[in-house]
């Protein structure tokens, strides 16, 4: 770890059991504010094996009047032959925030990538649903010089209605995993995205959470899903990830010891 | 001898090739409205509420890559990035194959390789629509209202909704597929129906390819 500043603290790197380092990125404020700009630069150098999780979820507080949104950019490089796997806590959007995050990966020749994400709508507990007032999240991965995964999305609940069917219908977080091996065949692919699809006709219940898989347009697999709450969706999420792992490293995952 | 009138023959072409009934295979694809008349979460009384929905999010991010094919962008990179952001497979395999079937009818009626066979629909039509001397915006508006055509006949296969109630359907979604042609940014965010996209392949029955 070459630098930290504060709000963020790396907590030291602790052993994996087979290879590898597991190390949680702690942000000591509590929480992103309004004005806040966070940045994550992230290298896992050629060989090397990581797991980032973090102490907790990221906490978007309400917009302060006069200040910019906060803003948090993750940039990671992962090296020839090597593993990320970055497993962060949800994101909540309290009522009021207004947040951009952005997201990219770079993946080296053979390096593999195992990163999920959820979005909860904010304190549900609180009688917060869909309450924040803006939330955008931009995500690029590229396997080599390959665009894999692109997405830029702009959640603004009071102008465009998230409950539309063509958007999250009845549903209220959202979850995604993607596992990206650079190199590996397109058959490949297929065949995890049937494995993963298997898992997730049995993880869906109509009305309560939905999941679906695809092979990317290379080099991996994303499986996404939609819930109308947080219960349940890190175990399913830990579920494709084992399968994953086990197929395209040849060993299991090993999940981060915390309680979700 | 008077000269023809470039113009006007452009425009022609162009809905022509905006025409419902071009023969490229695009009344086997539903890109998951299948998935979603399956499970009855979408019926014919709220197919235009969906479909306006739809404009806002998939709908403005096509119209921004057929405007940068239509002005000229680089027409592999525009499709490269489409991909990257198309990850439900059957979604993103049924809008290059349209693509590929576009481009082969184009060069065979230009009878010139003009278009290359491995673009996506959106970013082939752009840049046919620039051959033929149109303004890019009009281009944007016919890919768009063809686009919004063909989910609406993929509607009346999918559940009882009729000639007429389809045709005010489309006629009420001008003003959104004007509104989706003007969008500046490349967003989208449309998460059940990129599941619907990603389970079709799971449907017991199907009509659709995707």
């Amino acid at each position: 770890m070459k630098r930290q500043d504060p709000p963020w603290k790396v907590v030291r790197a602790f052993a994996l059991p087979a290879s590898g380092r597991l190390v949680h990125l702690h942000n000591v404020s509590g929480g992103v504010l309004a004005g806040d700009r966070l940045e994550l630069n992230v290298q896992v150098e050629a060989g090397a094996a990581a797991q980032i999780t973090t102490t907790g979820a990221t906490r978007l507080y309400r917009h302060r009047a006069g200040a910019t949104d906060s803003e948090q950019h993750a940039t990671f490089s992962v090296g020839d032959a090597s593993l990320l796997e970055y497993l962060p806590d949800p994101v909540i959007p309290y009522a009021g925030s207004r947040h951009l995050q952005r997201t990219e990966i770079r993946l080296g020749c053979g390096s593999t990538l195992f990163w999920w994400e959820i979005l909860a709508p904010g304190r549900l507990a609180a009688g917060e649903r869909f309450a924040f007032q803006r939330l955008r999240v931009q995500t690029e991965v590229y396997a080599g010089p390959r665009p894999v995964l692109r997405e830029d999305f702009l959640l603004e609940p009071e102008k465009k209605d998230l409950s539309a069917t063509a958007r999250m219908f009845d549903y209220s977080h959202i979850a995604s995993l993607c596992a990206i091996q650079e190199g590996r065949p397109p058959a490949f692919w297929r065949t995890l995205e049937d494995q993963w699809n298997e898992i997730a006709r049995a993880r869906s219940r109509p009305k309560r959470a939905v999941w679906g898989a695809s092979a990317l347009v290379s080099d991996g697999v994303i499986v996404r899903g939609l819930s109308g709450s947080g219960c349940g969706l890190h175990d399913t999420l830990v579920e494709f990830w084992r399968t994953a792992r086990l197929a395209i490293t040849g060993a299991d995952a090993v999940p981060p010891r915390k309680v979700y | 001898m008077m000269p023809l009138p470039m113009r006007e023959i452009g425009l022609l072409r162009l809905l022509h090739l905006a025409d419902s009934a071009l023969p490229i295979g695009s009344t086997a694809h539903s890109f998951g409205l299948e998935t979603v008349a399956d499970e009855r979460d979408l019926t014919p009384e709220g197919v235009q509420t969906f479909l306006r929905a739809y404009l806002e999010e998939g709908g403005a991010l096509e119209a921004i890559f057929v405007r940068r094919s239509s002005e000229g962008g680089a027409l592999q990179a525009l499709s490269e990035e489409l991909s990257a952001r198309k990850p439900a497979r059957e979604s993103r395999e049924a809008s290059l194959k349209l693509g590929r079937r576009f481009a082969e009818l184009v060069n065979g009626l230009l009878e010139h390789p003009f278009l290359e066979t491995n673009l996506h629909c959106c970013v082939a039509f752009g840049a046919a629509g620039a051959a033929l001397g149109m303004p890019v915006d009009a281009v944007v508006l016919a890919y768009l209202n063809q686009s919004v055509a063909g989910l609406v006949s993929a509607c009346q296969r999918l559940m009882p909704l009729g000639q007429v109630a389809a045709s005010r359907i489309l006629w009420n979604l001008k003003p959104a597929i004007v509104q989706a042609s003007h969008a500046e940014e490349a967003l989208c965010f449309s998460p059940y129906l990129e599941l619907a996209s990603m389970r079709h392949g799971s449907l017991e029955t199907r009509l659709f390819i995707s």
